[in-house]
C-alpha cells in the first residue's frame, strides 16, 4: 500500500510537469542517457530501522557523512592498506544525492525496507553456494562472480541496481521496441511491445525474456524465463520480475521493479529508484576483452600452491 | 522488416516462368539455427574446447510448430542417445549427403532450377541434389539419403512428396532422427518477390506418436552475380574418417 | 596389384581397347546422324532456347585416342565398324566363369556391371579426339611431364599409404565421368540437362554433381576461388550451347592438365536423339596443343539416381586397413 501512494505520487508529478513530448510514435519519450547512482542504499540500515523518510536536513547531512566515509582517497597506513583502498573517488560513482523522495532504502515494500525472508529451499540453496564458492574460490572461473567472468553485470541486471561505477544506461524507442542498453557490460535488451508471447519455457537466458507494453503513460516490462545460473539477490529460475518506468521531468526517470519469486522469496517485494539523465555518450566496456583479473587470480592461487609444495 | 510468414493472409502475386508457373528460380538461403537444433534452444558451449566460441551453438527459437517434436517413448530415449553422442554420429560431421527436409535448412545457399519438366533444387552442402519430378514419377525404385521427389502445383504452392528416404540421416545436430518409413510433404510458396515460405510435415509412425511440422521464410540471395561455390567437404573430412588407418613411419 | 589394377581404370577412363574383326548391322541411330545437322532444327523450351532437356548418355566403345594399329586411319567403314564392333565385344566380356577364385575377383566387374555401350560413334571416327588430325592427346610440356609423372610415382609408392594415394574417384570427390570435361567411362554414364531462363543445369549421375551455368553473361568467379569442377559461363551460338569453364583447383588433371586449364564445351542437339557434345581442352602450361573431341550424348529413357559415392566409400577404409593388416601380420 506505501508502495502504491509512493507509485501514485510519483504519477502525479509525471502528469503535472511540464509537457514532455511524445515520440514519434506518440508515447511517452524515455529516451537518452541515464544513470541510476545514488547513495540510497537497496535495503534500509539497521541503525534508521523504523524510519522510512528523511528530513530535507536529515538527508543532507546523510550525504555529508556517506561522502566523508567513502571517501578513502588517504594515503595513512602500508602498502597493504593501500592495495585494500585500491578504490576510491576517482574511480566511483555511486552518486552523492539521496532519492529525491528521501526514502531510507529503496526497497519501499515490504514497509520495512527490508528484502522479504527466503523460502527454506531458497535459504538452503543459497547457503550452499555461498560455501562452496568460499571453498572454491580460486579453484576455477566458476568460483568467482558473474562479474569478475565478465558474463554479467549487476548493474544491468535485471533489475537494474546502482554500482561503485558505470551506472550509465540508454533508452531508445521506436513504436514497436524500447531497447535498453546498459554499459556494463554492453548489455542491450531489446524489448518487443508487439504483444508477442515470451519464449518457450526450455529456453532460459541470462538477462530472461521480456516483454513490454504501455499502460498509461508508464512502460511495463515483464521478464521471464531466467536461466538457473542467475540470481538476484537470492532468486532462482521462477523469477518473474516486472519493471516500470516513468518519465517524472525532463530530467529524471522514476525506475521501480517488482520481485515475484514464491520458490525463493516469502513475499514479493518492490524497489523505487529516481533516475537522472546525464551526459553520455555510453563507452564500450570490453569485460571479458580486458579481463587480465581472472587469469591472474587463478594463476596467482596455482603459484602460491606451487609455493606450499602442494 | 521481414516480410509476414503466413502464408493464408498473402495476396502476392507471383511472378512466372514462361510455362505460366510461379517461378522459383534462385539461389535461396534459411537465416536461423535450425541445422544446430529444430526445437527451441539456448545457447550453449561447443563440444571441442580449442573451438571456443566458433564452435558453439547459437540459440533459436525452433522451427517445429507446437514446439515439441512428438516422439514415441523410445524414440525420445534414442534421440537422448543421440545428443549425448552427437559429435561421432551425427552424420554431418562426415559430410554425409542430409536428406530431407535438413538439406533446406543448412547454414549454406541452395538453388532452383526450374525447367517446364523438372525442378532440379542444387544444395551447396556437399554438392547435394534433388531432381523434382513434374510428372507422377511413380514410387521409389530404391531408397536414397536424399529421397525420391514428386511434385505437383497446388495454386502457386509447390508440393513434393518425398518417400524412398534411408534411415541414415538426421534432422539436425541435436540427434533428431527418424527411420527409414519416413514421409515428408515439402510446400514453397512464394510470398513476397524475395521470399518463399517453406513448410515441410514429417510422417513416420516408427518413431513419432503424429504427424508434425516445421516451418520457416527462405530468403533469396541478392548480391550481384550470387552463386553457389564448391562445398564437397567429402576431402575435408578424411583426416577424420582415415586418419587412424594412415601407414605409420617406421620407426 | 588387382586393386592397382582397377585404380588405373578409374584415374584413366578411356582405355585403349583391341581391334575385333566380326560384323554387326548398321544401326538406325547411324543412319540419323548422317543427316547433317544444319538440316533439322531442334524444338525449342518455353523460354524460346533450343531444347537440350532430358536424360543422355555418352556410353560408346570408341576410344579417346586412336589405337596405334588404326594410325591415319580417321574412320572407319560400316563393314570394318561392324566386324570392329563384334570382335570388340566378345574381348571385353569378363562374364565368364573359368580360372578359379583370384581371377574372378580380378574379374569381379562383368557386362552385368559395366555400361560401355555396344556401338561406335555413328561417323564412325577412330577416336573420340577429333584434333589433332591424328587423334591422340597433344605431348605434355616438360613440366606437365614431370608433374604427371611425380603424381604418378608419389601414387605407386605410397597406394595404400593413406587416402592421397589413391584416386579422387576412389576417394568420391571428383569422377572422371563428370569432369569437365566429360567423358564416358565403365558405367553410369548418364547425364541430366535442365534449362530455366537463365540457367543451364548438367547434372552428372556421379557423383550426384551438378553444374549450375549462369546464362546471364555474367563474369567467372576472381582467380582466387579455385574449383574441382571449375566455373563454368555459358551462351548460346545459334542453336549451340556454349559453356566456358576456368578457375580449376590445382588438385584437378583431366589427363595431365593444370589449373589454367581453360575448357570449352559445345552441345548441339543435331537430332531428336542425339546431342553432339564436343570440348576443347587450351592448356598451354600443360599441353603442347589445344585438343578436341566430340562424343555423341545419345537420348536415354532412363532417370539419374543418387550416387551416394562418399556414404558407401566401404572401399577406400578396406582398402587401408587390409594394408594395415598385412603390415601387422609382416
Amino acid at each position: 500500500m506505501l508502495h502504491a501512494l509512493a507509485l501514485a505520487a510519483c504519477v502525479a508529478m509525471a502528469v503535472s510537469a511540464q509537457k514532455l513530448p511524445p515520440t514519434a510514435g506518440g508515447q511517452p519519450d524515455l529516451q537518452g542517457i541515464w544513470s541510476n547512482a545514488t547513495i540510497t542504499p537497496l535495503e534500509r540500515p539497521a541503525d534508521l530501522a523504523g524510519k522510512p523518510t528523511f528530513t530535507a536536513e536529515e538527508a543532507a547531512a546523510y550525504e555529508k557523512q556517506v561522502a566523508e566515509r567513502s571517501n578513502v582517497d588517504h594515503r595513512s597506513g602500508n602498502a597493504e592498506t593501500d592495495v585494500a583502498t585500491a578504490y576510491n573517488q576517482f574511480w566511483y560513482d555511486r552518486g552523492t544525492k539521496a532519492v529525491e523522495t528521501r526514502r531510507t532504502s529503496l526497497i519501499v515494500d515490504p514497509p520495512d525496507g527490508h528484502i522479504p525472508a527466503f523460502t527454506p529451499e531458497a535459504q538452503k540453496r543459497v547457503q550452499e553456494r555461498r560455501a562452496w564458492m568460499e571453498a572454491h574460490a580460486t579453484d576455477g572461473p566458476d568460483g568467482r562472480t558473474l562479474g569478475e567472468r565478465c558474463i554479467l553485470w549487476a548493474t544491468a541486471g535485471p533489475p537494474m541496481l546502482p554500482g561503485p561505477y558505470n551506472n550509465n544506461f540508454q533508452i531508445l524507442q521506436t513504436r514497436d521496441q524500447v531497447v535498453i542498453l546498459n554499459e556494463m557490460i554492453h548489455a542491450a535488451r531489446i524489448i518487443p511491445l508487439d504483444g508477442s508471447p515470451h519464449v518457450a519455457s526450455n529456453i532460459r537466458l541470462w538477462m530472461g525474456d521480456s516483454r513490454g507494453h504501455w499502460d498509461g503513460k508508464t512502460l511495463v516490462v515483464d521478464t521471464t524465463n531466467f536461466s538457473d545460473q542467475y540470481s538476484f539477490r537470492g532468486s532462482d529460475r521462477n523469477l518473474h520480475l516486472t519493471e516500470r518506468f516513468i518519465r517524472t521531468s525532463p530530467d529524471t526517470l522514476l525506475y521501480e521493479f517488482t520481485v515475484d519469486d514464491p520458490t525463493a522469496f516469502t513475499k514479493p517485494w518492490t524497489a523505487q529508484i529516481a533516475v537522472t539523465r546525464t551526459k553520455g555518450p555510453i563507452f564500450e566496456y570490453a569485460c571479458h576483452e580486458g579481463n587480465y583479473a581472472m587469469t591472474d587470480i587463478l594463476a596467482g592461487a596455482r603459484a602460491a600452491e606451487k609455493q606450499a609444495g602442494k | 522488416m521481414l516480410a509476414p510468414a503466413n502464408a493464408q493472409n498473402q495476396a502476392f502475386k507471383p511472378p512466372r516462368t514462361a510455362d505460366g508457373k510461379p517461378n522459383l528460380n534462385g539461389i535461396w538461403q534459411a537465416m536461423n539455427t535450425a541445422n544446430w537444433d529444430i526445437q527451441g534452444h539456448a545457447a550453449q558451449a561447443g563440444q571441442v574446447v580449442s573451438l571456443g566460441a566458433t564452435g558453439a551453438e547459437p540459440p533459436g527459437i525452433g522451427i517445429v510448430e507446437g514446439g515439441e517434436i512428438p516422439y514415441l517413448p523410445a524414440a525420445a530415449q534414442k534421440k537422448k542417445e543421440n545428443y549425448a553422442n552427437r559429435l561421432k554420429l551425427d552424420p554431418e560431421v562426415k559430410c554425409y549427403l542430409p536428406g530431407v527436409p535438413r538439406a533446406t535448412y543448412m547454414p549454406y545457399p541452395f538453388q532452383i532450377v526450374q525447367s517446364g519438366k523438372f525442378i532440379l533444387i542444387s544444395y551447396e552442402y556437399d554438392g547435394a541434389v534433388r531432381t523434382i519430378y513434374m510428372d507422377n514419377p511413380g514410387p521409389a525404385p530404391v531408397d536414397s539419403w536424399m529421397g525420391w521427389s514428386a511434385g505437383h502445383w497446388e495454386g502457386d504452392t509447390l508440393v513434393v512428396d518425398v518417400t524412398g528416404l534411408n534411415d541414415q540421416t538426421w534432422f539436425d545436430r541435436a540427434g533428431d532422427f527418424h527411420s527409414d518409413a519416413l514421409h515428408v510433404v515439402e510446400r514453397y510458396t512464394l510470398a513476397a518477390p524475395n521470399v518463399l515460405n517453406y513448410e515441410a510435415t514429417i510422417e513416420d509412425p516408427q518413431v513419432f506418436s503424429k504427424p508434425w511440422k516445421i516451418s520457416m521464410p527462405l530468403y533469396k540471395h541478392l548480391e550481384k552475380n550470387a552463386q553457389l561455390l564448391e562445398f564437397k567437404c567429402v576431402e575435408f573430412v578424411e583426416e577424420l574418417i582415415y586418419g587412424h588407418l594412415r601407414k605409420q613411419p617406421s620407426k | 596389384m588387382r586393386l592397382r589394377a582397377l585404380a588405373a581404370l578409374g584415374a584413366f577412363l578411356a582405355p585403349v581397347w583391341l581391334l575385333g574383326q566380326q560384323s554387326l548391322p548398321v544401326t538406325a541411330k547411324a543412319a540419323a546422324s548422317t543427316a547433317t545437322a544444319k538440316n533439322w532444327t531442334p524444338p525449342r523450351t518455353a523460354d524460346g532456347q533450343p531444347d537440350l532437356e532430358g536424360v543422355w548418355t555418352n556410353s560408346t566403345l570408341t576410344p579417346l585416342e586412336r589405337p596405334a594399329e588404326l594410325a591415319g586411319k580417321e574412320f572407319l567403314t560400316a563393314q570394318e565398324a561392324a566386324d570392329y564392333v563384334k570382335r570388340l565385344l566378345q574381348q571385353v566380356s569378363s562374364d565368364r566363369r573359368d580360372g578359379g577364385p583370384q581371377v574372378d575377383v580380378g574379374r569381379s566387374y562383368n557386362e552385368f556391371w559395366r555400361d560401355r555401350g555396344n556401338d561406335l560413334v555413328a561417323d564412325r571416327r577412330t577416336s573420340l579426339i577429333s584434333d589433332p588430325p591424328d587423334g591422340r592427346v597433344p605431348p605434355l610440356t616438360p613440366e606437365a611431364q614431370k608433374r604427371v609423372e611425380a603424381t604418378r610415382a608419389y601414387m605407386r609408392d605410397h597406394a595404400t599409404d593413406g587416402p592421397e594415394g589413391r584416386t579422387f574417384a576412389e576417394r568420391c570427390i571428383a569422377w572422371g565421368t563428370a569432369g569437365p570435361p566429360m567423358l564416358p567411362g565403365p558405367y553410369n554414364n548418364d547425364v541430366q540437362i535442365l534449362q530455366s531462363s537463365d540457367h543451364v543445369v548438367i547434372l552428372n549421375e556421379m557423383i550426384h554433381d551438378a553444374r549450375v551455368i549462369p546464362l546471364d553473361g555474367r563474369p567467372h568467379v576472381g582467380p582466387e576461388i579455385r574449383e574441382w569442377m571449375g566455373d563454368s559461363r555459358a551462351h548460346w551460338e545459334g542453336s549451340t550451347l556454349v559453356v566456358d569453364t576456368t578457375n580449376f583447383s590445382s588438385e584437378y588433371s583431366f589427363r595431365g592438365s593444370d589449373a589454367n586449364l581453360q575448357l570449352t564445351e559445345r552441345f548441339t542437339r543435331v537430332s531428336p536423339d542425339v546431342i553432339q557434345y564436343e570440348f576443347t581442352v587450351y592448356d598451354p602450361t600443360a599441353f603442347t596443343k589445344p585438343w578436341t573431341a566430340r562424343v555423341p550424348l545419345n537420348k536415354t529413357a532412363d532417370r539419374v539416381y543418387e550416387y551416394a559415392c562418399h556414404e558407401g566409400n566401404y572401399a577406400l577404409t578396406d582398402i587401408l586397413a587390409g594394408a594395415r593388416a598385412a603390415e601387422k601380420r609382416k
